[in-house]
């Protein structure tokens, strides 16, 4: 590794920096750090790939805004898909060209795809780690390629006028022949394909293995003619009446609702499916550029800046101690405890990565047929 | 002054317009004229052959396939990622469901495009005139993907013409997120193309033509079939291309009206592209969607005649 | 000499494309104006607010511009290549016209998600991506076809006699060209030079590769927005791009004339 005596140099200034600050709660240290002498030279601003709408509100008011304000480098949000930024930035890091962006807040499992074809920094040294939770640590990869922020839940979101007995216990509401034509689902299946490997009667332990249970339910789901959709089809597809239940990410659910819809959702007996987001830095930025993109992922795993961040979200981080919003408390979508854990199937990213576009196309030949 | 005045100069464009011609002629001298159309072509060579680098970087692309234990392209070439898109079901219905959607897209857009593009030259009144070139415009003014969003807002269950339907007594109806949602789409997207396409044709036809057709005897779907068809044939042809190719690589509009189950080709391209990171994969089935793309131009253009844009004027 | 079965048909037709043309643009108008937080039709409440956050949004304008940049551009690069090439195809006997014709077609036949990802590399390896001019460019390249065709097609209401009239009166051909040849297919320069631009100004997937955050252009923003959340804002967007367009038709209107586009000289 040519860059890994740079990386080691880093470490010795960013420990020399935080001795100077002199320690620390984390927090008080990282806020005087940023003010640290010798660090390298402050770019203009700095570019942070994010999700629109709430997500990048949220972002701003968290991370973004506190950070300029305590360092004076400003934050311009670049709100290009994850996954569409992704082959820019693989072309710009193939093509030795510096990268679009500084950070990019990515899934895991499109992060873990940029770790390993090589394309991220290595953050060990951020020293916020140090008081992060185990989910901040990626699974199955060395290092820190990419810092999870956060965890969510792929919900069974419905609207409670549909269900007049009582919220849907089971997944396979959806099956419900009266819900023809009003089910949504990612249009990857995303999310679905480990219920569905549940509620078709296999188990967990053979994904990847054997995911026949898994595609025999979604073929039952096929009949019911679903939507299929990205994110913000959800929250339309509820506002204009198009579904009564949808298997989606919990925040989209609570972004109808905040928008005054009649929005519920469940973790129904089979379980759902928990993932992580996470903050990651291509490579090929210039070394000050760097330096200042790894103070943000710092700042962003302060405690300050995640209870703003995540109470906008409405998603559980990565740092102890943070108050759920009231909305959230004790809601199955937003675990803390471990038994709140035991309804929530979390499979590696690694395991996802190798085995995701098979999964994609598998349940796209289903969907298209 | 019947003399010449040694003060007489000619006019400043004449002595321009002679220098132009001379910077003309030591340019481009006279014996090279036969190639003046290789002369007048060569940008428009050179600014497509920008796309057909990019092509040459997707072929490269599509000869190499994904390890997903690295998410790297192989090092060598095979031909795996075409056998794979070739030897797929699914991909066969997708690329089915395009040419069909395209055919189909065409036939209703002309069908419609016509008779507008037809008033529009035709109609005495310039205020008509006016008000329809408008109204072919403004469309494009909001951009393909606001007004698919307005489509969403009217013909959904809660929507408009659901409303409408419901005090007669009938719905609420699924009018989106099916096929006929697609076509209708995409038609209404390329209904401006087609008309701007079709009008240049249909002034060239002079009216006398019809009236003298007319006074022959001929009724007017006579003298629109055996008259009028055949001379704007060049503009329909040129329109269907347009509407045609442009129809068959839409992404927009399925990704949108479809509601996920009725993918055009594009769809599965960026599904490879930038959902499951297979660049290899999407790379040949962008590759497969050019060359039956323009094979079907190259085959119009055979049937009608490679002069066919240029009207078949010039004899 | 018009039946009256042929114009209830042709009317009928007509009044069903002016319905589909304007419907979306109608229901994204009057959305723009409610007082709720989601795009609704009919909307819910009246209000002005979503125009005010616009008059706020300075990310919004300054891709507005931008766009505008990247529309001129790619007009400036299309009008001569598209007119040259027009004339090349309408005028003169070429060699193998089918394969050109079908080499200027790619544009259209490459789906844009290829085109986008082929410029980016090419433009990438190039070091040029980060300015406006490539998406400029590309924006030329893949809407080539229209302003060739648009002169190709105006060219054939020229009769080649004229052109020889004038040279056999002693006009030398950069005088032809000027006098003769572009005033005849000034209609089809016009037309295409303007499709041009309104596509480059609508333009979001091959721009979405080719701009950054520091370049991104008003479409690709819209776009990136909507796949978020719509908001009414959007429409409100698209409403003032209404009016800039009903206000350039206006004038291209008092300058020209709008008959130009129908008509020659």
């Amino acid at each position: 590794m040519a860059n890994s005596h740079i990386r080691l140099s880093r470490r010795a200034m960013l420990c020399g920096s935080a001795t100077a600050g002199a320690a620390l709660l984390i927090t008080g240290a990282s806020t005087r750090r940023l003010m640290a002498q010798n660090a390298p030279e402050k770019p203009r601003e700095i570019i942070v790939r994010a999700w629109g709408g709430s997500w990048v509100e949220a972002l701003k008011a968290g991370v973004s805004d506190p950070f300029t304000e305590a360092t004076g480098i400003a934050v311009r949000h670049d709100l290009t898909e994850d996954n569409e930024i992704q082959p820019k930035l693989w072309a710009a890091v193939a093509q030795g060209r510096i990268p679009p962006i500084h950070v990019n807040w990515d899934t895991t499992t499109n992060a873990t795809k940029s770790a390993l074809r090589g394309v991220t920094e290595d953050l060990s040294d951020v020293s916020n780690l140090a008081n992060t939770t185990d989910l901040a640590k990626p699974v199955g990869l060395e290092g820190y390629p990419i810092i999870n922020t956060y965890g969510y839940v792929y919900v069974l979101a419905y609207r409670p006028e549909a269900f007049p007995d009582g919220p849907p216990t089971s997944w396979t509401a959806l099956l419900d022949p009266k819900f023809k034509g009003r089910i949504a689902l990612y249009n990857d299946g995303i999310g679905f394909h480990f219920p569905a490997q549940v509620a078709g009667g296999g188990s967990l332990e053979d994904i990847p293995d054997n995911m026949q249970a898994a595609w025999d339910f979604i073929a039952k789901v096929k009949e019911q003619d679903p939507l299929l959709g990205e994110d913000p089809d959800f929250t339309n597809w509820f506002q204009n009446g198009e579904i009564d239940i949808a298997c989606t990410i919990s925040t989209n659910a609570r972004e109808a609702r905040k928008n005054g819809l009649e929005i519920a959702w469940v973790v129904p007996e089979e379980g759902c499916k928990f993932d992580t987001d996470g903050l990651w830095i291509p490579k090929g930025l210039p070394e000050n550029e760097l330096y200042w993109a790894k103070e943000y992922v710092n700042f962003a795993l302060t405690q300050q800046a995640q209870q703003v961040w995540l109470d906008g979200l409405g998603l559980p981080g990565v740092v102890p101690g943070l108050t759920p919003p009231e909305d959230l408390v004790d809601d199955p979508s937003y675990p803390t405890k471990p038994e709140d854990f035991a309804h929530l199937i979390r499979i590696s990213a690694q395991v996802q990565v190798q085995n995701e576009s098979e999964w994609f196309s598998k349940f796209k030949e289903i969907m298209q047929g | 002054m019947p003399e010449t005045n040694p003060d007489f100069r000619y006019p400043l464009r004449w002595r321009i317009m002679d220098m132009a011609e001379a910077i003309a002629d030591f340019l481009w001298p006279r014996r090279l004229s036969k190639y003046t159309g290789w002369l007048f072509i060569m940008p428009a060579l050179m600014l497509v052959g920008i796309l057909v680098l990019g092509l040459i970087q997707i072929a490269d692309a599509s000869l190499r396939t994904l390890d997903t234990a690295t998410y790297l392209p192989s090092d060598n070439w095979s031909l795996d990622n075409f056998q794979k898109a070739l030897g797929s079901s699914v991909y066969f219905k997708v690329a089915w469901r395009s040419l069909l959607g395209a055919a189909l897209t065409t036939a209703i857009t002309l069908c419609f495009a016509f008779p507008y593009a037809y008033a529009m030259v035709r109609t005495q009144s310039p205020k008509v005139r006016k008000a329809l070139l408008i109204a072919l415009f403004l469309p494009f003014f909001i951009g393909q993907v606001v007004r698919a969003y307005g489509w969403l807002i009217l013909l959904g269950n809660g929507g408009m013409v659901n409303d409408v339907l419901g005090l007669v007594g009938i719905g609420p109806v699924r009018l989106l997120f099916n096929y006929p949602a697609v076509i209708f789409g995409l038609v209404q997207y390329m209904l401006p193309f087609a008309v701007l396409m079709l009008a240049p044709a249909l002034t060239a036809i002079p009216t006398e033509t019809e009236i003298a057709a007319g006074s022959l005897g001929a009724n007017w779907l006579q003298t629109l079939w055996h008259v009028i068809l055949p001379m704007a044939k060049p503009g329909l042809v040129g329109a269907g291309l347009v509407v045609g190719t442009l129809s068959l690589t839409d992404f927009a509009v399925p990704a949108m009206l479809g509601g996920g189950s009725q993918d055009f080709v594009a769809n599965a391209i960026y599904d490879q592209f930038f959902r499951t990171a297979d660049q290899g994969l999407g790379a040949a089935l962008a590759l497969l969607l050019v060359a039956v793309g323009s094979l079907i131009v190259g085959l119009v253009f055979m049937v009608f005649g490679a002069g066919t844009l240029s009207m078949g004027a010039r004899k | 000499m018009i039946s009256q079965s042929q114009r209830i048909t042709i009317w009928t037709l007509v009044w069903i494309a002016l319905l589909t043309l304007s419907l979306p643009t109608i229901v994204v108008l009057g959305a723009s104006f409610t007082s709720g937080n989601i795009i609704a039709f009919p909307p819910d409440g009246l209000s002005l607010k979503w125009y005010a956050k616009l008059a706020m949004a300075r990310d919004l304008q300054q891709a507005f511009l931008r766009s505008l940049v990247v529309s001129l551009i790619c007009t400036a690069v299309a009008l001569p290549v598209g007119t040259l090439a027009g004339l090349a195809l309408s005028r003169f006997r070429l060699r193998y016209e089918g394969a050109i014709q079908v080499y200027l077609l790619l544009p259209f036949t490459v789906p844009l998600i290829g085109s986008g990802i082929g410029l980016m590399l090419v433009f990438g390896e190039w070091r040029v991506l980060g300015s406006l001019w490539p998406v400029g460019v590309a924006c030329a390249v893949i809407n080539l076809p229209f302003i060739v065709w648009s002169v190709s097609s105006s060219a054939v209401l020229l009769d080649p006699d004229l052109e020889l009239a004038a040279q056999s009166c002693g006009a030398g051909r950069v005088q032809t060209f000027l006098h003769v040849t572009l005033p005849a297919v000034m209609p089809g320069v016009i037309t295409g030079s303007l499709l041009m631009f309104i596509l480059a100004m609508n333009e979001f997937l091959v721009s979405l590769l080719l701009t950054d955050a520091r370049t991104v252009t008003l479409p690709v923003q819209i776009y990136n927005s909507i796949r978020s959340i719509i908001t009414p804002d959007l429409a409100a967007v698209s409403v003032v791009f209404i009016l800039i367009a009903l206000l350039a038709i206006w004038l291209l209107d008092k300058l020209v004339g709008l008959e130009v586009f129908l008509k020659s000289k």
